[in-house]
Order: structure tokens, then sequence, then C-alpha cells
């Protein structure tokens, strides 16, 4: 059973490992099969459900997280290049049993991001996620995580959100 | 020099340089930075012309209803009981406090929250709290408390449009020479279209025009967009068989424009098309329907429908893009300086799953402020914000395409049986917004 230190531990370490900019440590804390997700807003107070069928804002798999990396670090994206400094604030971690043999942990997030261009941004929700334990520690096999600003400003990516 | 300062005010006609026998076409870059001329738009052009609502689909019931803009009024589009869909000044008809709360719902008696007044989804005032007891006789018939509905409400295969003023072409007309290329997309879904859940809403610090521009700008792709065609066909790298078959993005038309075929034309009344030949149109969503789409429709109008990407950009402020995947985006103007964007998926109904997935999945991949692609549009037209404040006298000079330019039709208009006003064979041309520049003088005066 994963503790609630060790589950902040690791959501402090990833909120770091993003806030550094280091993204080929942050992205070891994903397991092979991992599944990041943001659902988008329906109406003023739903998100969709259902990524078959739904759109979401972000549905990735590991691949897919990869090459977002591969698009911040080649320089080749307008809006990201210059990268935002970023600090990202998780609070509020607590461990809710397992799911599907998965550590069910959830958390409140903010997002302080500053672009000389853009000025600071700030935006926030809720991270839902699903850690499993490995012999090389834990591993996130699912984030989802709840945008709650629907009228967004700013590019949204993986150090941001 | 002279000062930004101390301009007098602008004509509209003074910041087009339109001289057809001569063969040049400047648009003056104060066209995006004039708080005048932005005044002069929200009266001329979205106080008085055709602009998008929404999809029928959003509304399929009694009450149901999407709360919107036309240009600075609020409104909001509502199934009645009767079954018809009606557009309402989104305002109580008392003392004018927004009536819905949302973005989007469903209500079939709509309680203004300030006094209580009550309506029906079809309008009608069904309730003045204590009215009895403190109007007279004649008081409420003078007020006329019903919903007050907007001046015209179309709609075109499920594509709802509201206009503000009567006095207007009926829509059909408006539509015109856009509407074969509508018809690509609402025509490929025998049982209709439908909206998909989920939103997306984002801010661009930048005209609203600039967003009318860029939808039909073919020449950005390569450089905006190179990084995404990059990023995808590196993620393919990684997942060969994951991201196989429907769900294999379409990278090498971004990549490979050399080698495919391009176009875009001036269909009439300020709408542009934009065309490229997809990379592997076998992986597109559609495919599998090919032989049931060819007993109901011409050979060329299929191959329009699965064998070419289109952007079909309507006057003012909307996009009905099939490319990768299919998309509505509507941009609405909030300042000279800042635009509200908002987008959604649409599909056909019935699609199979592997179908919808990939069509959502490529949706994600363009289409949202969190996309590989999105945020460096947004980018970009806001550099050209930026730098458009530059030079006083500024003059964007759209000559780009004038060599290849064709008067009438090409070779792929014929193949559709269409008349563009002119047709360009090549994506990476600037002669489509003569036609939106065009509409955007003659509607300023």
């Amino acid at each position: 059973m994963v503790s609630t230190e060790q589950a902040t531990d690791l959501l402090s370490r990833e909120a770091l490992l993003l806030d550094q900019k280091m993204w080929e440590d942050w992205l070891h804390l994903y397991a092979e099969d991992a599944v990041y997700w943001a659902p988008a807003m329906v109406g003023d107070e739903d998100w969709t459900d259902d990524p078959d069928n739904d759109v979401s804002l972000i549905y990735m798999d590991r691949a897919g997280l990869e090459a977002r990396i591969f698009r911040i670090e080649g320089g080749d994206s307008y809006a990201t290049d210059p990268l935002p400094h970023t600090s990202h604030m998780v609070t509020n971690v607590l461990v809710h049993g397992e799911i599907d043999g998965l550590a069910n942990v959830t958390a409140a997030w903010s997002v302080r991001s500053y672009q000389r261009v853009r000025g600071a941004i700030t935006r926030g929700g809720l991270y839902e996620y699903g850690v499993r334990e490995t012999a090389d520690g834990l591993r996130i096999a699912r984030k989802k995580i709840f945008i709650h600003d629907d009228r967004i400003v700013g590019p949204i990516d993986i150090y941001n959100i | 020099m002279v000062s930004v300062f101390d301009n007098p005010a602008r004509s509209a006609a003074s910041l087009i340089d339109d001289r057809p026998e001569e063969e040049i076409f400047r648009v003056n870059r104060a066209a995006f930075t004039d708080q005048a001329i932005f005044a002069r738009e929200m009266s001329e052009i979205f106080e008085k012309g055709w602009l998008y609502l929404g999809h029928e689909s959003q509304v399929p019931a009694h009450g149901d209803f999407i709360a919107t803009r036309i240009g600075t009024h609020p409104v909001f589009v509502m199934r009645g009981g009767d079954g018809n869909v009606r557009c309402f000044y989104d305002a109580c008809t008392h003392r004018g406090s927004k009536l819905t709360g949302r973005t989007s719902g469903n209500a079939t008696t709509l309680t203004c929250r300030y006094h209580g007044w009550c309506f029906n989804a079809d309008g009608v005032c069904t309730l003045v709290r204590g009215g009895k007891e403190a109007y007279r006789g004649g008081d409420l018939d003078r007020m006329s408390t019903d919903l007050r509905e907007i001046a015209g409400l179309g709609s075109y295969k499920g594509f709802l449009f509201g206009c503000l003023d009567a006095d207007v072409p009926p829509l059909d007309d408006f539509l015109g020479g856009a509407k074969p290329f509508i018809d690509l997309m609402a025509d490929q879904a025998p049982d209709g279209l439908e909206v998909l859940r989920g939103e997306s809403r984002y801010m661009m610090e930048a005209n609203w025009k600039l967003q009318t521009e860029n939808s039909t700008d073919g020449y950005h792709v390569a450089t905006v967009h190179r990084n995404f065609a990059t990023t995808v066909a590196y993620r393919e790298t990684l997942s060969p068989d994951g991201d196989g078959g429907m769900a294999k993005t379409e990278a090498s038309r971004i990549l490979s424009l050399e080698k495919i075929g391009s176009g875009g034309y001036d269909v009439g009344n300020g709408h542009m098309i934009n065309w490229a030949d997809r990379g592997n149109p076998e992986a597109g969503p559609l495919w599998p329907q090919r032989d049931e789409l060819l007993q109901r429709f011409s050979e060329g109008k299929v191959k329009w429908m699965l064998e070419r990407g289109r952007t079909v950009t309507l006057f003012p402020n909307l996009l009905f893009n099939d490319v990768a995947s299919t998309c509505i985006r509507v941009w609405r103007p909030i300042d000279v300086n800042l635009t509200e964007i908002e987008t959604w998926c649409i599909a056909p109904r019935g699609e199979a799953p592997e179908a919808r997935r990939a069509r959502i999945r490529k949706y994600e991949d363009f289409f949202f402020p969190a996309s590989l692609a999105v945020p460096d549009d947004v980018r970009a037209m806001e550099g050209v914000q930026t730098g458009s404040d530059a030079l006083d006298d500024g003059w964007n000079d759209l000559a780009l395409g004038r060599k290849t330019l064709v008067y009438g039709a090409d070779e792929a208009a014929r193949e559709l049986e269409v008349t563009p006003l002119n047709s360009n064979p090549g994506r990476e041309v600037e002669t489509p917004f003569f036609a939106f520049w065009r509409e955007w003088a003659a509607r300023l005066g």
C-alpha cells in the first residue's frame, strides 16, 4: 500500500522535474503503459469522461509524452520558444486505496507560469493519479488532470498543467 | 514621420489598395489595430450579417439551449416545445437581466434570477411575478413581455446562422459559392453530423481578422506547423503499431508540399477555400464508406470528400476544417486586439468506433490550445498583431500566387462542378484573401 508520504514525494518530485525542465527524468516517472489525460469541459460543471467518444484536451500514451518532449526541445514550436518559467504547487495529497491494482491518489494543483511575451498566467485544478509500485520505485500509470480554466489563456502543454 | 497618435480617422476603403487592372492588392496593417475600424466592424459586419451560432445536434430536445454572442450582443439558441429552434436576445424583457446562467443546458422554463419572471422554451412569458397586483391593464401589453427573437435564423444542413438585421439577403444566397464545399462535409454523413462532447474556448491577443486570414493561409503550414509534422512523425516511430492505420497522422502533406496537389479559391461573398491532397487518404476515417458514397455522389465529389483536405473559411469568422479530422472553429472579436476562439469536433452519426476514436485523437493533435498546432498558430497571430504596430504605414502586399492565378475555375474546381471567382493551383497563395478583404471593405463602406 502506497503511503501518503510516498505519494506526496512522488507528486512533489514530478512537479520539481517539470519546473526544472528535466524532461527525461520526468518521463522516467511514467510507466510504459501510462495514460495521460486532461478531459475537456462540457457545459459549466462537467468534464468529458469517455475518451473514445468524447473530445479531451489531451489524451496521450507514453509515446505521446515523449513526442511532447521532442516538440519542446526542438526549438521549432513558436509557442514554446522561449519556454515559460513555471512553479507547480501541488497540495492536499491523499491516497484513497486501490483502483484496478493502482494506488488512487488525488491532489490540488496550481501552476504559475511566466514568459515575457505573455506575462504571468496562473491556472489550476485537480489531479487524479493511478500509481504503481515497482521494483524501481513508484511509477505513474495514469494521470488525469482536471483543468478548471475554461477560457484558456496561453498554450497548454505538459510543462504548465 | 507621422505619429500613430495623431492619425485622422481612417476609412476602410483607405486601408485597401485594390487595383484589379494593375493586379495589385494590398491591405494596410492599421486594419488590425485601428480602434475606430473595430467599432465599425461591430456595427456593419457583426450586427448586419449572417453569423454562425451552432449546430442543430447541440439542441436536440425541448428546452436544450446554447448561449453565445453575436458581435457584442448576448443571444441564446433554444429548442421550443413545438420542436422549432429559435434564437433570442439573452435579456429579460423586464429589466434586461441576462437569462441564461450557463453556456449550455436544458430548461423548459427559463426563470429570470433577478425578479423571477418566467419564459417557456418558445420564448413566451408565462409568469410576471406579482404582476396582477402591481400592473395596470395595458402595462404588460405595452412592454411586450415575450422574449425578443433576433431578426433572422437560418439553417443550412444543420448549421445554424443568425442575423440581427432583417434587411439582408437570405442565408442560402449569402453562403452561395461556399455551399458545395460545406456539402463535402455535410453530405458525407447519411444519418447527419453531430457535434461531439467536449468544449474548447481560448483567447488570442490579436485581431479577429488574423484568424480569418490564418484559417485559409496555406503558406504558414510548412513553417508554423513543421513542428507538428515532425513531432507526430517522431511519435509514429515510437509506436508504429499503436499509431498505424486510421490513427496515422498525415504528416506528409505538411512536409512534402511540392509532391501533392493543392489550391485556393475565392468563392465570393467573402468566403475562401484552401485545399490539399491528403497524404494517405485511405487512413481517413471516412475511407471505409467510399463505395457507398460513390453510389450517391459523382466521382469528382467523392474524390473531393475523401482525397482532399479542405479548409472552408466563411465570412467573417467561421471555419469548417475537414483535413485529418473535422473541426468547426468560430472566432469572436472582443476588442481590436483580443479574440475569443471556440472549436468543436463534428463527426458523422453512427460512425464506426475505430474511425471515431481516430478522428478524436487527430482532432486533439491539432485543434486545441493544448494541441501540437493551435498554440503555434496563436503565437504567430499574436506576433503579427504586435508587429503590425511597428510601422505606421505598413502594407501587406498580397501578391503571393499572382503568378499562377486563374480567373474562374481550375481543373480541380471543374471536378466538383463549381466556378470560383478565382482559383489558384497551389496552397501557398494569398489570392483567396481578396475574397475576404473585398467583402470587408464593401460592408464597412
